[in-house]
């Protein structure tokens, strides 16, 4: 049966290439650019190099804090000392990654590099898993010593010392202080700030304000769970140690009464800082993305539908034989669903073709820098989602349509 | 002629109905697009009132200084930039410089009467020179006004329109966070994120009566200097003052880094609207065709009957373009809505250029997709018409 209306569906497609064309072109481009923001929004959040904890993470961004009678607050990332003090000696958390995100500067033969500099203490490399290709990262041995060590980025070194050249023992200058190189990692993309850097320095270095010791600073943590399960847990004993803070906290010259901060997941943890945060719990989120979907797909699928209606003159004879021979129109409209779907799915194939040629251009020109957008398991299963409510939209209607064919006026054309 | 129409879209309304919906739905979205471009477009023509070639900023982080030694470290800074020859001027300013990320408002009023959000900034003497910010009445700060304390305030012209219409603001009293300052000066604009900004009422500070977040020095340096004497001044700066952070960034580098985070927007929303527009035309001629195909014997018959090929073609055009201006109609009572409601606080000509510019691109649309199959159309000849059908 299935083959059937498969065979009948494949026909029709080969009778007219140009309506064939026009129905094809406009599945594939509508499912294209879904396949495109899907994976750009797999490689942002989702779990990738050299975040792969990120399922069994959490992040602390920011802290807010108001003074007596809640009329001034203040919202910031926390200090060193905060997460050294009350992060650390959280029980749940297997590893706990301080990180200041900062910029910096390199002269090379008179020119200026810009850096991305990420300070970090030694957890960050168990949090974070890069591919070293040379060296290795600083441990606590080197933090306890004060070493001038940093690990650099793979394109710096490149850029610094040229190619072919050994980078690990070599020295480099950051503004005015000197560092050994101990190790040269992977570039990370742009896209995960976190992460991605040109240099990693101890944190234990002056110009990463540690030494502030309020609870205000420049710093993030991740905390990372032993496994998935204890996320929550892990979450909740954050909360009740925030709830346990002892107050005020004297901060810039003024008391801060009312303390609070959140461990959230990745993408909540960015959203919490914006407008969306109201929409912040994930269940939301995926409503709204799917409401997004659906209205973007709903002009393609509107065109796709006056198509069908208007092709459906084509078909009159076969269905009002089949209705003559007593074929229910339910039997009928699921004919033409699934014909629909079938044709879904053509198109489904050539956009996942589409996608991977765009992807590779986004990921050569450098758009965004050491960009590894890619299709995996998560984007395809979407994309599988996508292709069916896409099928459904313009085909139930049409189908509907049809199968309320008047058999005599059929017939008769 | 065009009462025919409608008699014989109104016999097909059901199959119209779609269409009809396309067409109100691809008009939207055109809308939608040409808006954000007549806003942009809008925002660009107005000048910034600065320049920005040849301006560096230099950003200083003192990290556990109290600010009355900041201010003093930084002045002193400011005088050794000054001490190089490839510097034409320095000037001091608080983090909010242009181009930046940061961003600091407040409301500045007249009597009663208030400018709602108003751009502040904190700055000094040679701020002008260093930005070449064009004076439009009265002068900038001079040497007086930095010393002698006086709580004086330089605004830009769209602010002294909001708070004075048409009448000069020179010496009168501005109440800004309940103090009253003197108006010394006006300048013409001031658009602090560039061209694609919407102008913004500004108003200006001397630091000395309004300290801000001061850590910032803008360098206007002469032609022909590089990044050698970047290095050289940076290791400088850095050796007068142990543990401040310094960084140094160009303000076209940063002009550039905001427009591009402006532009990639809209772009990406042009290419993807175009090619949703290129599939709805695909679609309104493959059906235009399929409707042709099946209405031959009325062509056949009118032929017949002595109507000319152009009369045919016409009928096909006609019959679209009457369709197109139900849809139309309908989006433009949607669409008016926004200038009519003030939605988004955009000016209504914003509005009035996307509307007609979204009703001559679906037009034109339209009458592109509907001229071959109806030249097809005219092509019939009555004979054969008549006789397959």
């Amino acid at each position: 049966m299935l083959s059937n209306y498969i065979k009948i569906a494949w026909k029709v497609l080969l009778r007219h290439p140009f309506y064939t064309f026009i129905t094809l072109f406009g599945i594939t481009f509508t499912l294209t650019i879904l396949l495109l923001v899907i994976s750009m929004l797999d490689h942002v959040f989702g779990v990738h190099y050299p975040e792969v904890n990120r399922d069994r993470s959490l992040y602390v961004q920011r802290i807010e804090m108001y003074d007596s009678t809640k009329s001034f607050s203040m919202y910031t990332t926390p200090s060193y000392a905060f997460i050294k003090k009350y992060v650390t000696s959280l029980k749940i958390p297997q590893k706990v990654a301080a990180i200041c995100m900062s910029g910096g500067n390199t002269y090379l033969r008179n020119k200026r590099i810009k850096l991305q500099v990420i300070y970090a203490n030694a957890d960050y490399w168990d949090v974070f898993q890069f591919d070293f290709l040379d060296g290795k990262p600083f441990r606590q041995n080197n933090i306890d010593q004060h070493d001038q060590v940093a690990v650099i980025s793979e394109k710096l070194g490149l850029e610094y010392f040229g190619s072919g050249v050994e980078a690990v023992g070599k020295s480099i200058q950051i503004e005015n202080d000197w560092f050994r190189v101990i190790g040269v990692a992977k570039a990370v993309p742009y896209t995960r700030p976190f992460s991605s850097a040109d240099v990693y320095l101890p944190y234990n270095i002056t110009k990463s304000h540690y030494q502030d010791v309020g609870i205000p600073g420049s710093f993030v943590a991740v905390l990372m769970a032993p496994d998935k399960t204890q996320v929550k847990a892990m979450q909740a004993e954050y909360s009740r140690m925030v709830r346990q803070m002892p107050l005020p906290i004297e901060a810039f010259g003024s008391k801060y009464f009312y303390f609070d901060s959140h461990a959230d997941g990745y993408m909540e943890s960015f959203l919490r800082s914006s407008p969306m945060r109201s929409v912040s719990e994930s269940g939301k989120l995926y409503a709204i993305g799917v409401l997004l979907m659906l209205l973007f797909m709903s002009l393609p699928a509107l065109n796709l539908v006056n198509i069908s209606i208007s092709r459906m003159m084509e078909r009159s004879s076969e269905i009002s034989i089949r209705k003559a021979f007593g074929a229910p129109n339910k039997t009928l409209m699921g004919q033409f669903i699934i014909e629909n779907l079938f044709l879904t799915a053509i198109g489904g194939g050539l956009a996942l073709i589409c996608t991977l040629l765009l992807l590779q251009v986004i990921n050569n020109s450098g758009w965004i820098p050491f960009a590894d957008l890619t299709i995996n398991f998560r984007v395809f299963a979407w994309s599988l989602f996508a292709c069916l409510l896409f099928g459904l939209l313009s085909g139930v209607y049409p189908a509907y349509r049809m199968s309320k064919m008047n058999i005599v006026s059929a017939l008769k054309a | 002629m065009v009462q025919h129409f409608f008699k014989l879209i109104w016999n097909k309304r059901g199959s119209h109905a779609l269409l009809i919906i396309e067409i109100l739905a691809a008009f939207l979205v055109l809308f939608g697009v040409m808006g954000l471009i007549s806003y942009e477009v809008n925002n660009y023509l107005k000048p910034i009132g600065f320049k920005y070639e040849q301006v560096w900023l230099v950003n200083i982080n003192y990290q556990d200084l109290p600010d009355s030694l900041k201010l003093i470290e930084l002045e002193r800074m400011k005088t050794r930039i000054l001490d190089y020859p490839q510097v034409a001027a320095a000037g001091l300013s608080s983090g909010n410089t242009p181009f930046s990320n940061n961003q600091s408002n407040s409301d500045v009023s007249y009597k009663k009467t208030a400018a709602g959000r108003v751009d502040v900034f904190s700055v000094d003497e040679q701020y002008a020179q260093v930005m070449t910010m064009p004076v439009e009445s009265g002068k900038w700060f001079g040497n007086e006004e930095m010393k002698s304390g006086e709580k004086t305030i330089i605004i830009n012209h769209l602010l002294e329109e909001k708070l004075l219409g048409d009448e000069s603001a020179l010496g009168k009293k501005l109440t800004y966070n309940k103090e009253s300052y003197r108006v010394v000066g006006v300048v013409e604009h001031f658009k602090q994120f560039g061209e694609f900004q919407a102008p913004i009422p500004s108003a200006f500070f001397p630091y000395t009566v309004q300290m801000g977040w001061l850590n910032s020095i803008l360098i206007k340096v002469r032609p022909g200097t590089d990044a050698s004497f970047e290095a050289q001044m940076i290791k400088e700066l850095g050796a007068m003052s142990k543990g401040a952070n310094i960084e140094v960034s160009y303000l076209t580098d940063q002009r550039k880094n905001t427009n591009t985070l402006i532009l990639i927007p809209v772009l990406v929303l042009l290419i993807i609207s175009g090619f949703l527009l290129f599939n709805v035309a695909l679609g309104l001629f493959g059906m235009l065709n399929l409707s042709i195909a099946k209405r031959k014997a009325e062509i056949g018959l009118r032929r017949a009957l002595g109507a000319t090929r152009i009369d045919i073609s016409r009928q096909f055009v006609g019959e679209m373009v009457v369709l197109a201006s139900f849809s139309i109609a309908l989006g433009f009572v949607l669409a008016i809505q926004f200038p009519l409601l003030k939605v988004f606080n955009l000016p209504a000509d914003v509005y009035i250029a996307a509307i007609l510019l979204a009703i001559g691109i679906t037009y034109s649309i339209v009458l592109l997709c509907a001229f071959y199959p109806s030249r097809e159309a005219a092509k019939i000849q009555p004979a054969i018409a008549l006789h397959e059908g």
